[in-house]
């Protein structure tokens, strides 16, 4: 017997879910294994890790409000990915655009009325992102420059950015009253995202999925959306018909890293509160790459792989204040990595299928 | 000696190679299906077929590249099976494939032993004169120290064939050899072909092209739809008939010219020149092509006929001259002032430049369309619909992946959109390479029913056959240059080939 890869006649639809789902199935047996070899039941940490998620009020409300950030993100890598522009810059503009947003608002301060001002701020993270990505999206657009390089290395100039206005400086972003350890400057009250029904849920939650659809409909119904299809698909293709090349690579680079900016403003005005450098460099950027992957970079399939992903890294960090304890809190990223590279690698299956080769016609 | 002579009296024995009912399906798509193939020593059998009639599978199969789901195959009367190339190679079967398998970096004697079991660690000594001597017993000339990256395509392909005869093939299969040489090289390489036969070894050569049958093969077998439909002796068929059989009807492919006397200049081009710093420059074309006209741009690949193509169809910007269209100069503004002007541009390169490959049929159709901010899908795809049907492209519908159609089809496709924006001025590039007999009919009969309505045509091809068949003036590409031009019926064509290959100098 030999096992063999043939390419399917057809693909029928339901492939592009089942194939994953078979694949997150693998990848928790992978975890299960891990987990078995370390002394646990996988099991039971499994069953434990889906009620922290999922089954509580408070498992729930913690799922959502970490995938926030992660639908902001996934779609700034979403927006990019798909049409072959590799901004791996989502991380460094989400600093940019938090740092933007708590600076307009602490210089606006109750100045403009609820919703005004919350519009503004958000509107501030969006330019913040946006400009963070310029530099590599004029690079690129007008000579060429590989922007997974430039987008990368500005990473490390936001965090150290973030860094040095509440570390290394007295600037107005730092709270003059913390006088132990420094800390960004809380923002006034009325710059704050209104946070849904008693929950700790705030509006970024809607404004990401409303992203969402927008981002939807923009490719799918709009001419630029048309002409980025063109491009991701065929940069020749784009020219011959007479599509403004750069003009598309502009256009998109920016709206990713705006897309990016609008998560560091949802972190700050919704969850911190403040500019907080620790708070904002933990990789969302990075995870939101994970996600649209994931989601094959589809701005719907987004939403629901944020949340999944979202709720388990929630769950990695509840493991660990389970009773009997010492479940290490970084099974929940073992298994993020588990899951993207099993579902990288079934992507094979939904184009090809596995045939057993009958031994008869080996040895004939 | 006559070819057909020569196989007779060779013929004693066993024939070379034999597969049987061979079968073989490919996730239910069936591409070869009880096929039988004889092949004698010292033959040259051409193996005829329309695009999917199974004939490289086939050649595949005995080649040992795929197994066969079913049938036995005879080498020399013994049965074998082959796993592999490489068992096809210890069998003394080896395929030259269309596109070539050469490391680029490496020596062209490099690339002869490479994958050799019988080379050890370290190269021999005389790699290069075994190299060599082989190449000049078939008057195949080759440097053997030449890097395969400073090759052209024809070349390469003489390196292929040099590395299979250093393999010591009895059977030497080669897939579409011609779709990549000029008409000198083509008669070099039927040259090299007949004078690996007279040894006693065997040719089979995959085509579609019946003029190439005719004039190097003894025998030939006819596929068509994953079955053989005839094994014939060359000397007793003829073209008319082969075509027949291998499409299944009657095929019109004799030359289409201008009916009417050409009309007023719809397109001129006044010295246009290109002097990029990393491509083929242009110098001082000038071009005049009036309603009703078809003219041939011929020329080897690379000698300036793609920037010409694009600077045409206002993708490049020429760095002198200008380009009218109806009048309306459009020199230097862009892709879609020329298509408003009225032209349309089918490149060589469709999939990937005139279709965009990961698109459907419908957004494709909507390419080069003037486009409101937002766009509906509904009209788009009936209208779609309605041009699959005219021009009668294969597809499951509108939504299809252009990717997922034959190369006939994605044709069909890029011409649909291109003719039907009602252009007057065309500018097509190698509109039938690659297609079969059908799809060769189906292409020149619509450019010839536009030059018929009136339309302006440049026709830039390398293939002669496809420019005789359509063209009322012929001129030459060498170098960026145009160097020679003719009206087709006084055209010689020793002429041509030495324009082609740059031995005429049409001065300063």
């Amino acid at each position: 017997m030999r096992l063999d890869l043939e390419r399917r006649a057809a693909q029928p639809p339901h492939l592009y879910v089942s194939v994953p789902l078979v694949a997150v199935g693998a990848a928790l047996a992978f975890g299960a294994l891990f987990l078995w070899a370390n002394g646990f039941d996988p099991v039971l940490i499994y069953v434990e890790m889906a009620r922290a998620s999922f089954a509580t009020r408070y498992g729930i409300e913690d799922s959502l409000i970490s995938a926030t950030p992660l639908i902001f993100t996934g779609l700034a890598a979403a927006m990019a990915f798909r049409f072959r522009l590799y901004n791996v810059g989502a991380e460094g503009q989400l600093i940019a655009g938090a740092i933007c947003c708590a600076g307009v608002a602490l210089a606006i301060g109750e100045a403009l009325p609820g919703a005004l001002g919350v519009a503004v701020i958000l509107a501030a993270g969006l330019v913040g992102g946006a400009v963070w990505a310029a530099v590599p999206a004029v690079a690129r657009a007008r000579f060429g420059t590989s922007e997974i390089i430039t987008t990368l290395l500005l990473n490390y100039v936001a965090v150290l950015l973030a860094r040095y206005l509440i570390f290394g400086s007295k600037s107005m972003w730092r709270d003059p009253l913390a006088t132990n350890f420094p800390q960004g400057r809380a923002l006034p009250r009325m710059s704050g995202l209104p946070e849904l029904g008693g929950t700790q849920i705030h509006l970024g939650l809607l404004i990401g999925i409303a992203c969402a659809l927008l981002m939807f409909a923009l490719v799918r119904w709009t001419r630029p959306g048309f002409d980025a299809r063109v491009f991701g698909d065929s940069p020749a293709a784009a020219r011959y018909a007479g599509i403004n090349v750069a003009g598309v690579v502009l256009c998109l680079l920016l709206l990713s890293g705006g897309i990016a900016g609008l998560a560091g403003a949802s972190e700050v005005s919704g969850r911190a509160h403040r500019l907080d450098p620790a708070g904002l460099a933990v990789g969302f950027g990075y995870t939101g790459i994970i996600v649209a992957a994931l989601a094959r970079y589809h701005p719907l399939g987004v939403v629901p792989i944020a949340i999944f992903v979202g709720a388990l890294s929630n769950a990695g960090t509840t493991l660990q204040s389970l009773p009997g304890g010492a479940v290490p809190s970084a099974i929940g990223t073992v298994l993020q990595g588990a899951i993207l590279i099993c579902v990288l690698a079934s992507e094979i299956h939904v184009t090809y299928r596995l045939r057993w080769r009958p031994a008869a016609l080996l040895s004939q | 000696m006559s070819a057909t002579d020569r196989s007779r009296v060779l013929e004693g024995g066993n024939p070379a190679l034999e597969g049987h009912h061979l079968g073989k399906a490919f996730a239910g798509v069936i591409a070869n299906a009880d096929v039988d193939f004889t092949l004698q020593r010292g033959e040259i059998h051409a193996l005829l077929g329309e695009n999917g009639a199974g004939k490289s599978t086939l050649g595949a199969i005995l080649t040992g590249l795929y197994q066969p789901d079913e049938g036995t195959i005879l080498v020399a009367g013994r049965p074998v099976w082959l796993r592999s190339p490489r068992d096809g190679l210890a069998h003394r079967l080896g395929m030259v494939h269309q596109h070539f398998h050469l490391v680029e970096a490496f020596s062209v004697a490099e690339n002869v032993v490479l994958g050799d079991p019988r080379q050890g660690p370290f190269f021999s000594r005389h790699l290069h004169g075994m190299v060599a001597s082989l190449g000049e017993r078939y008057k195949l000339t080759v440097d053997p120290r030449a890097r395969v990256a400073d090759l052209s395509l024809g070349e390469r392909q003489r390196v292929e064939i040099v590395k299979m005869l250093y393999r010591n093939v009895d059977v030497l299969f080669l897939d579409e050899p011609t779709a990549v040489l000029t008409p000198p090289e083509v008669a070099s390489l039927f040259g090299i072909l007949r004078a690996i036969a007279a040894e006693g070894r065997s040719v089979v050569l995959i085509t579609h092209k019946l003029g190439e049958v005719m004039a190097v093969a003894d025998r030939v077998t006819v596929m068509r739809d994953a079955r053989v439909v005839a094994s014939v002796d060359t000397k007793d068929t003829d073209p008319t008939s082969l075509a027949r059989l291998m499409v299944g009807r009657d095929v019109d492919l004799a030359p289409r010219h201008g009916a009417t006397g050409p009309g007023r200049r719809v397109l001129v081009a006044e010295d246009l020149c290109l002097d990029g710093r990393h491509e083929r420059h242009v110098e001082h074309v000038d071009l005049v092509v009036r309603a009703g006209e078809i003219v041939g741009v011929a020329g080897v690949a690379g000698n300036g006929q793609l920037q010409l193509a694009e600077m045409l169809a206002g993708i490049r910007q020429p760095s002198a001259g200008r380009i009218l269209v109806n009048g309306v100069d459009i020199t230097g503004a862009g892709p879609r002032a020329a298509r408003a002007a009225g032209l349309g541009y089918v490149p060589e390169d469709r999939l990937g430049t005139g279709l965009a490959p990961g698109l459907s049929i419908a957004d494709n159709l909507q390419l080069t369309a003037e486009r409101p901010l937002v766009a509906g899908g509904r009209r788009a795809e009936s209208e779609a619909t309605a041009m699959i049907a005219r021009f009668g492209v294969k597809a499951r519908g509108p939504r299809e992946i252009v990717r997922r159609l034959s190369g006939g089809n994605v044709q069909r496709v890029l011409l649909a959109r291109e003719l039907s924006a009602g252009a007057q001025v065309l500018v097509v590039a190698s509109p039938t390479r690659g297609l079969d007999v059908s799809g060769i009919e189906f292409v020149r009969r619509l450019l010839d029913e536009h030059r018929r309505a009136g339309a302006a045509i440049v026709l830039i091809s390398e293939d002669l056959d496809e420019i005789f068949g359509l063209a009322d003036r012929i001129v030459v590409m060498y170098a960026g240059r145009l160097v020679l031009e003719t009206s087709v019926a006084s055209c010689d064509v020793t002429e041509l080939g030495l324009a082609m290959a740059g031995a005429v100098d049409a001065g300063p």
